[in-house]
């Protein structure tokens, strides 16, 4: 199963050995940034480095293709509604009364004849492409380069309740279980002779959606013992407890939260008082 | 070994919603260093008894509690389960619901760090934990990667992790198969033997409680009913199965000698023991066989099923299936059996379409299976989960029925025959509309093979229905297995009790490591004892003892399986051995 | 036996850990469920081509079986944790996790009673805050016609007004009736109402980034309606089958379930 837990790098670098906590800001402020600017230039500079940091802590090349491979369809609709009908927007954006026109289709086409893409509309999809690439790829350049332990002890030296946390990791250590049981579950519905490929759409949604009920019901009835188990093993949710793995801030963790925040503030100052990020602006 | 680690005086317990007390009016000392059995039927109240001693009844469930239960000293009402914790280390059945940590060290500190032991000690404790279950080398693993007997024996070393007093473990093998059975039998006996540690177990493998407790409680209806050594309680026979319990073999198998006037001394409950004995029976008492041997049917009908060469690959590479051929025919009552990872699960699949074959060929009734859909060959093979209650959709019993006959569009009229036919033959027209989940476990298999007989199959597979079940429970489910056979049904059981089969398997498929091993009618493989424990699989008592007996009288006998039949062999000669 | 002989105890009855009322092992197992139908896409079924993970169709009943804290709360991180196990499934990953807390959240509010009677309001101002920032912006900034906005946000603007009037509680109200059919229609309707809520949340911020012109809400239009109809038919199926096998096990109800 590829699917028991996160998936992690093989490569052991001083990224691995950060902290979570300065992961946790670099994805928060990386996430801000590349939500706020609308600068295609910009989005795509951020993006080719988040893929280039990715690579080089040792997320594989193979995951990134995935990404952009499932993501593709998503990004040709972008580019195609704002090339050719993103014009109010970017008119106000740009503050320019006529677009460039990259190319038009001739008249006697049927049904897209006349249709202009626009430089303006293009460039915004550009920027809409990048924005959201950056903001899928920083959660494997943070998530897939921490282990589960240090990310959890991470998680409550952060202030988020033990409660919180422990519900955290008893889910990702429930869910491959629960996942298991549903492939055995879509068996057992498929052994009663249940022909999809012979129903209708609304009867294939409520036969198939079916799968889920005895999966929850059959996770009710598990969490009964599971009470018990916390019980037997002195748990009460109270944050009073030892940990086993240690979270330890190193001189290397605060800096990398201080160089982000300095980020964010440099970029908010230019973006405010130059314009920089913003469509249409400087760069 | 004097010093009392556990005290029960006059505990009654009644859980907040249950109507009856389940626990009655019980007295129970336990020593320190003790290997203490509970044992009784499902409801019988042995839970509920382990669940006491670390205060979790009643502490979490509330209810009212009579009487006084102390551990290590302590008056388990008068102390928080968290301290107890720290006294008393709890395993229970499941081996999925029981681990709660993300990797194998993680879960062995989980307890310690909520009983704020510091970091440098877990670190210390966690190699010695694991040392002995011997997992050691394990500790980054995720709990999915470990097999059944793994899992159960890391919950074993998370509860040693706490240094407690006592070990409870609540029918800690239920859920695994022969192998993953027997390392966790081996781990507490060690544990017992090695450490000293006190164990208190409960479980309804009753050849190795037999084998391994000092003492042993009977539980019935809340009530103590007996206490003692295994010896004197394995050997009251009548009241084993007038509480549903079944008897080790050896002690069935001398109950029933004695029974014919024979003096057997003492009825033996341990395997060695057993042996001795046969050895002076035998001295007093003519062996002849009884000449209503029940032999196997042969079927000589067209195979339901016929598998050639079938090999399987699956996408990462295992092979797990290695060029199997056999034919299943009709109305044969064929036992599966072998270690989990044997091939049994994928051998299945196949006759179901779930899995197509690598190379060769599954046909069902003359046609390829993969000319066939899924939803065709599960009107013609019936297949019955291990675990009702994944297979259970819809909101009253009816419904169930009808759900696969609706969705397949069959005419209203005809839902409605093959609803009612269905239900009638499992006994379940009077609950029709009464939710699944709210019948018995027992009841909800037989409303799940209801469904199944709705769409009138020809061969009908029992996927390990007897795993987690007690012995109750399992005969009802072999039983229902046995009407349907009756009514003419091919049927394949899968499970790991062989003792439970001779009186319904005709045949048997041995599989281990992706190859048929054997396959032969249910005497022969049984009797074929070195290649079954070849692939640790442990034929019953009864069978061993009549090997013995064969080697002790150079007879050959017939290949016997039952304790009635292995009985029915001895007659009483006062001079003995002239026949 | 007749009666006890032991003396009877006072019991100390301390019940486990839980947030809100509701069981920390709950929370544990539905998020759990929440994650392993994270990656169990509706798509096999679907004929539209839109595709969602089946976990859409579970948040709300999380939300009344677990209550509304308690709710956001495992459909949040079983959310969460699909995200971070494949990140390539959930597009931007804390609007995902946001409208999963949102959604049982919101559901959770859905009270008839005079407990929490007045709960709905944080998710009514939510969802009627970002329905006006959502259709605002795109009839003001994007130039997008009323009329595409209208038909092509008619599935959320109808599910917010379903939200923030009384029919809310009605529906909460049918979720508790005894009758089968009754608790299907509650679900269903409820499951518009709740995941309206969430999706209107969700809209705002994406919509910021993506700015769809008006041809795309026109296409919206002819889909939108069609999803809606499939999530709730799905949360009516899921949530009536585990209504009904809760009811049937007897499990102890968290203190804020409103089934």
């Amino acid at each position: 199963m590829s699917m028991l837990k996160f998936q992690t790098v093989e490569r052991d670098s001083f990224f691995t050995r950060l902290d979570f906590r300065p992961k946790l800001v670099m994805m928060a402020v990386i996430s801000i940034i590349a939500f706020v600017w609308e600068s295609p230039l910009l989005q795509m500079v951020m993006a080719f480095l988040i893929i280039i940091a990715a690579l080089v802590v040792g997320v594989k090349f193979s995951y990134i293709r995935l990404v952009i491979m499932v993501m593709t369809p998503f990004y040709i609709l972008l580019l195609l509604t704002h090339g050719f009908f993103n014009i109010d927007q970017v008119k106000a954006l740009t503050g320019k009364s006529v677009l460039t026109p990259m190319f038009t289709f001739p008249e006697s086409w049927w049904l897209i004849g006349g249709g202009m893409m626009s430089w303006e509309g293009f460039t915004y999809g550009v920027n809409a492409i990048f924005k959201t690439l950056s903001l899928t790829l920083v959660i494997p350049l943070g998530v897939f380069t921490t282990d589960v332990d240090t990310m959890i002890v991470g998680m409550v030296r952060a202030r988020i309740p033990y409660k919180i946390a422990f519900i955290f990791s008893a889910t990702l250590r429930f869910f491959p279980v629960l996942f298991q049981e549903i492939g055995m579950i879509i068996e057992a519905q498929r052994l009663r002779g249940l022909a999809m490929e012979r129903m209708n759409p609304a009867q294939r949604v409520k036969v198939y959606a079916k799968v889920a009920v005895p999966l929850i019901l059959g996770a009710m009835v598990k969490s009964q013992q599971l009470e018990v188990v916390l019980q037997s093993k002195a748990f009460s949710g109270s944050p009073v407890r030892t940990y086993l793995h240690e979270s330890k801030m190193g001189i290397e963790d605060y800096l990398l939260i201080a160089f982000f925040v300095l980020l964010l503030i440099v970029a908010t100052i230019l973006y405010f008082a130059y314009g920089i990020g913003k469509f249409g602006g400087p760069i | 070994m004097s010093e009392i680690i556990v005290a029960l005086e006059k505990v009654s317990y009644k859980y907040p919603r249950s109507l009856d007390f389940v626990l009655k009016n019980i007295d129970l000392t336990i020593q320190k260093g003790e290997f203490f059995g509970v044992i009784g039927p499902t409801g019988a109240g042995k839970t509920t008894l382990c669940l006491t001693m670390n205060a979790v009844v009643p502490q979490f469930y509330g209810g009212r509690f009579f009487g006084h239960v102390f551990v290590a000293g302590l008056d388990t009402l008068d102390y928080p389960i968290s301290l107890l914790a720290n006294r008393v280390g709890a395993v229970f059945d499941d081996p999925e619901t029981q681990l709660i940590a993300t990797s194998v060290e993680n879960e062995i500190a989980f307890a310690l760090e909520n009983l704020l032991v510091p970091r440098e000690e877990i670190l210390k404790r966690i190699p010695h934990a694991l040392a002995a279950v011997r997992l050691e080398g394990t500790e980054k693993k995720h709990p999915a990667e470990l097999s059944g007997g793994q899992k159960q024996r890391l919950a074993i070393a998370a509860a040693l992790a706490v240094q407690p007093d006592l070990l409870v473990l609540d029918e800690p093998t239920s859920q695994l198969d022969p192998v993953g059975s027997q390392e966790v039998f081996a781990t507490v006996r060690e544990l017992n033997k090695e450490l000293g540690m006190t164990i208190i177990m409960s479980s309804h493998a009753a050849e190795e409680m037999a084998e391994y407790c000092d003492r042993v409680a009977l539980l019935s209806n809340g009530e103590l009913a007996a206490v003692g050594k295994p010896e004197e309680i394995y050997s009251q026979i009548e009241r084993l199965l007038a509480n549903d319990l079944r008897p080790p073999q050896v002690a069935s198998t001398f109950y029933l000698i004695q029974q014919t006037g024979i003096p057997t001394g003492a009825i033996p409950v341990r395997m060695e023991e057993g042996s001795r004995y046969l050895k002076e029976v035998e001295e007093v008492c003519t062996i002849y066989p009884p000449k209503d041997i029940r032999q196997a049917r042969v079927h000589t009908s067209e195979p339901v099923l016929s598998i050639k060469d079938l090999k399987h690959v699956y996408p990462d590479g295992t092979e797990a299936l290695h060029g199997v051929s056999m034919d299943i025919r009709e109305g044969e009552y064929v036992l599966i059996i072998g270690q989990n990872g044997a091939g049994k699960s994928t051998l299945v699949k196949h006759f179901l379409n779930l899995l197509k074959p690598t190379s060769g060929s599954v046909k069902v009734g003359g046609v390829e299976t993969a000319n066939l859909t899924v939803s065709q060959l599960a009107r013609r093979i019936g297949y019955v989960a291990q675990n009702p209650d994944n297979q259970i959709f819809n909101a009253t019993v009816g419904e169930e029925v009808a759900f696969a006959l609706k969705a397949l569009k069959y005419p209203p009229e005809e839902v409605e025959s093959r609803t009612l036919e269905g239900l009638a033959a499992m006994g379940l027209s009077n609950v029709r509309e009464i939710h699944p989940l709210a019948l018995p476990k027992g009841d909800r298999a037989r409303v799940v093979i209801a469904a199944i007989l709705a769409m009138k199959p020809e061969m009908i597979i029992f996927d390990e229905p007897t795993t987690g079940q007690d012995y109750r429970g399992a005969k009802y489910i072999l039983e229902i297995s046995r009407q349907l056979h009756e009514m003419g049904k091919t049927i394949v059981v899968i499970t790991h009790h062989l003792y439970l089969m001779p009186d319904y398997a005709e045949r048997v498929l041995v599989m281990g490591k992706g190859t048929l091993l054997m396959d032969a009618p249910i005497r022969e493989a049984y009797h074929a004892v070195e290649l079954l424990q070849s692939t640790y699989l442990m034929p019953p008592q009864a069978v061993l003892l009549a090997q013995e007996l064969g080697n002790l009288t150079n007879q050959s006998l017939p290949k016997l399986l039952t304790p009635e039949e292995l009985a029915s062999c001895f007659h009483y000669s006062h001079n003995g051995r002239t026949p | 036996m007749g009666t006890p002989s032991g003396e009877e105890r006072e019991v100390k009855f301390l019940g486990g850990a839980s947030i809100d009322g509701a069981p920390v092992a709950y929370i544990v197992v539905l998020a759990a469920v929440v994650t392993a139908l994270s990656f169990i896409p509706f798509s096999i079924v679907m004929a539209t081509g839109g595709s969602f993970p089946m976990a859409q169709g579970v948040y709300q009943l999380v939300g009344w079986v677990l209550g509304p804290i308690a709710g956001a709360v495992a459909s949040g991180i079983g959310a969460l944790l699909g995200v971070f196990i494949a990140p390539q499934t959930a597009g931007v990953a804390p609007v995902t996790v946001y409208g999963a807390a949102l959604a049982a959240f919101a559901a959770g509010t859905m009270v008839h009673g005079s407990v929490r009677s007045k709960w709905w309001i944080i998710p009514g101002v939510i969802g009627v805050g970002s329905i006006l920032f959502f259709f605002g912006r795109a009839l003001l900034v994007n130039g997008v016609s009323l009329k595409a906005v209208i038909l092509g946000g008619g599935g959320q603007w109808f599910g917010v007004l379903l939200f923030v009037l009384p029919t809310r509680t009605i529906f909460s109200r049918w979720i508790a009736s005894k009758n089968i059919g009754t608790v299907a229609a509650g679900l269903f309707l409820g499951t518009w109402a709740s995941h309206a809520i969430a999706h209107v949340a969700q809209s705002s911020i994406t919509y910021y980034m993506y700015n769809w012109p008006e041809e795309v809400w026109m296409l919206l239009a002819g889909i939108v309606p069609v999803e809606y109809v499939a999530r709730c038919l799905i949360g009516a199926v899921i949530g009536t089958g585990v209504i009904a096998g809760l009811r049937a096990i007897g499990l102890v109800k968290p203190t804020y379930a409103i089934y």
